[in-house]
């Protein structure tokens, strides 16, 4: 009896992963709960992955449609705000873009919680930098803390498509993505999520370089716009960001439910729709 | 998600007022995520008998089609039009003869009866098992969100303005919440002797 | 006959230990929901305990007072619920012993919750939580979570079994969605509720969920946050 109960109290694979993956190397991270069961990574699919099984108990919260574009100005970061789980429209007003310090955004898609979370715990590390080496951290050395944490887990489920954007004196206006494959770019145009594809139509067919500041807030809103209307899993509304040399600036959060027909009266354009 | 009555989205609600009935329903036709069509009514007429349809796009435009065809052999026969609830009891039988290979929709059916006078609407399950409700019925990939808004916003005997301003109300907040439905909608308001048929401007997302 | 016998009762002897699927989770229903105002907040939620189609309990309130007029409840698997409740209340005290007991900010509370929920993310809490109580300035404040974490501070969240019934219900007649000036054909401007209009409308919302849900019902808990303390409200809800 003892044996049976010591089987599922003391636990390989727990141990492994608590004290190679938390205890020494990730310091200020908590310490992650795992089943009691030699395969945690299948328990937790089977339990929260709508995808595989549609009637999971568990529905992680999903959010969708980024992007984030350099151009002469610096870094204009617009996404939408709806959050969905399967079919449900769980929220019309999450923040997706999640601001790590006055210099630096991440954009959340994928799993909300996931990006939520480390994105805040990368401020602190990013803070604690400052703190030691008297300079605030580059943003290929903050993407990389990110991208480096998620490799630690990979293949256990965590869920993130995100974008680092900054702006150092050393590096000028940067965008790193930074998803939870480990994968981690440097690029001059992202759209990330389920609506990246129509965003990209729009983003491609209209940036250059020299876009003034105007135009590029309109371009980066126009192109979520578009992915709101064409993809089921994004929508509510539309938050804009511009990133300088003096850090980063919000320019206001635009609901898709007006400033639709506002756009296709201004353009003429979604002439699909009738009324 | 390859379940075949949530592939395409779509949603529909149908009302009973005071010598009145209304039918809404929305007009998006989906793959999954993508939208693909924004003028995809639900709602077909068989003269003065009202019939939404949700679920599975192929079926729904293949049943319109078979009950086109037997609300016609009917009025040749008959020599008058079909009522709602002999209609009604034609919908229940055609699903029933597929109960092993089914349609995958969610049928409503709502008119008055031009003899009687009697508002009428009910709605069916996928293989033809007939709800009689004496308020509202709904259907689609929104009918929690339809119970939710219906059960708290309506209120027996309204006349056709409140009635159309309630179902309204009730159906947009509804789609809203629900990722596969939207994208416009139609609302006809039956009386006796009119029908009026409103577009109504929605979300685009 | 002797080798049924042993073919039966006998036990084959695998080199693998057998691994049973593993369930620690089950569904006890329920719905949640909070609304905040310009001065106060509430939470609501109806006390029937489900599992499957049997009710376990007609009275088992699960909107908790934590103090330092915080309000809170994690609506879903109530074992899970009933452990991060107890946990956030013993981080809570020991908050209160270092810091002089100092009030704990709603604000402060609800990232202290995402913490909770993130440390059980690779075996989460079946739950959905929701906490009010009032922000610095006095105002309502209304934060909710998914399962593992991620949050949110909103006007209003419906949670639990009928939180699709209910939360369409909201954005209409508390953010007022969908409803326009029929004079001037803008959209009706957002103010704030009264008390006794967001009791009405808490009160609608679950008699209607009520209705149309099987897991919901027997009677409703509503907790009132203003600056005098919290007030606790009972209604009779149907018990079919």
């Amino acid at each position: 009896m003892n044996s049976i109960a010591d089987s599922f109290y003391s636990n390989k694979a727990e141990e492994s992963i608590d004290n190679e993956f938390i205890s020494k190397k990730l310091s200020l991270t908590p310490s992650l709960a795992m089943p009691p069961i030699s395969k945690p990574t299948a328990f937790l699919r089977a339990h929260t992955d709508d995808n595989t099984n549609p009637d999971c108990k568990i529905k992680i919260a999903h959010g969708t449609t980024t992007l984030a574009f350099r151009f002469k100005e610096g870094i204009v970061v617009a996404v939408d705000s709806r959050a969905t789980a399967g079919n449900w429209v769980a929220s019309q007003t999450v923040k997706k873009v999640i601001e790590i310090n006055p210099f630096l955004l991440g954009t959340l898609a994928g799993g909300a919680a996931d990006c939520q979370y480390w994105e805040t715990w990368l401020g602190t590390q990013c803070r604690l930098h400052e703190l030691r080496n008297k300079e605030r951290i580059s943003v290929a050395a903050a993407s990389k803390i990110l991208a480096n944490l998620v490799y630690n887990y990979k293949g256990m489920g965590l869920s993130m498509g995100t974008m680092v954007c900054g702006y150092t004196k050393k590096e000028g206006p940067t965008i790193y993505y930074v998803d939870s494959d480990g994968t981690r770019l440097k690029g001059d145009i992202f759209c990330v999520g389920s609506g990246q594809t129509f965003a990209y139509g729009v983003l491609d067919s209209n940036w250059h370089w020299d876009l003034t500041l105007e135009e590029a807030l309109e371009l980066g809103k126009r192109s979520i716009l578009a992915a709101t209307h064409r993809d089921a899993y994004s929508g509510g509304s539309i938050n804009l960001y511009h990133v300088t040399e003096q850090g980063w600036k919000y320019y206001g959060n635009h609901d898709v439910g007006t400033l639709f027909w506002e756009t296709k009266a201004k353009e003429g354009s979604f002439n699909n729709i009738v009324s | 998600m390859s379940d075949p009555s949530s592939i395409n989205g779509g949603a529909a609600v149908a009302m009973v007022g005071k010598d009145c009935v209304a039918i809404a329903c929305d007009l998006r036709l989906g793959n999954q995520s993508l939208g693909v069509a924004n003028n995809f009514e639900k709602i077909f007429n068989y003269d003065h008998t009202f019939l939404a349809l949700t679920g599975l796009a192929s079926d729904v435009t293949t049943l319109s089609e078979v009950f086109r065809l037997k609300t016609n052999l009917y009025k040749m026969r008959e020599e008058r039009s079909i009522e709602p609830e002999t209609f009604a009891n034609l919908v229940s039988s055609t699903l029933y003869q597929k109960r092993f290979g089914p349609y995958f929709i969610g049928p409503l059916v709502a008119g008055i009866n031009s003899l009687t006078g009697k508002p009428f609407v009910c709605g069916f399950d996928l293989i033809g098992c007939i709800d009689y409700a004496k308020d509202f019925v709904v259907s689609g990939t929104a009918t929690d969100q339809l119970y939710g808004m219906c059960e708290s916003l309506y209120e027996p005997g309204l006349g056709p303005d409140d009635l159309f301003e309630t179902i309204s109300q009730a159906f947009l907040s509804a789609v809203d919440r629900d990722a596969l439905s939207g994208w416009g909608a139609v609302v006809y308001v039956i009386t006796k002797d009119k029908v009026t048929k409103r577009l109504l401007k929605t979300r685009q997302d | 006959m002797s080798n049924t016998i042993a073919s039966e009762y006998g036990h084959t002897d695998t080199s693998v230990p057998i691994e049973h699927r593993f369930n620690p989770y089950s569904d006890n229903g329920g719905t949640i929901l909070g609304i905040a105002g310009e001065d106060f907040a509430v939470l609501a939620g109806d006390t029937r305990h489900t599992s499957g189609y049997s009710i376990n309990s007609r009275f088992q309130p699960k909107i908790m007072d934590l103090g330092d007029d915080l309000v809170m409840s994690a609506n879903g698997f109530s074992a899970d619920g009933d452990a991060l409740i107890r946990s956030f209340q013993q981080q809570l005290t020991w908050y209160h012993f270092n810091n002089q007991n100092k009030k704990l900010r709603p604000s402060s509370a609800a990232r202290l919750i995402q913490h909770l929920l993130y440390g059980h993310r690779f075996f989460p809490y079946y739950v959905h939580t929701i906490i009010a109580g009032l922000d610095e300035e006095g105002k309502g404040a209304i934060y909710s979570f998914d399962p593992v974490g991620s949050y949110e501070r909103e006007q209003c969240r419906a949670g639990g079994a009928a939180a699709s019934l209910i939360m369409p219900f909201l954005d209409n007649q508390v953010n007022f969605k969908n409803q326009y000036d029929p004079a001037t054909g803008q959209a009706r401007l957002k103010t704030y509720l009264k008390l006794d209009e967001v009791l009405n409308l808490v009160r609608d919302a679950f008699t209607s969920a009520t209705e149309r849900h099987i897991e919901v019902g027997d009677c409703l808990q509503i907790k009132i946050i203003t600056k005098e303390g919290v007030r606790e409200e009972f209604y009779p809800l149907k018990r079919d």
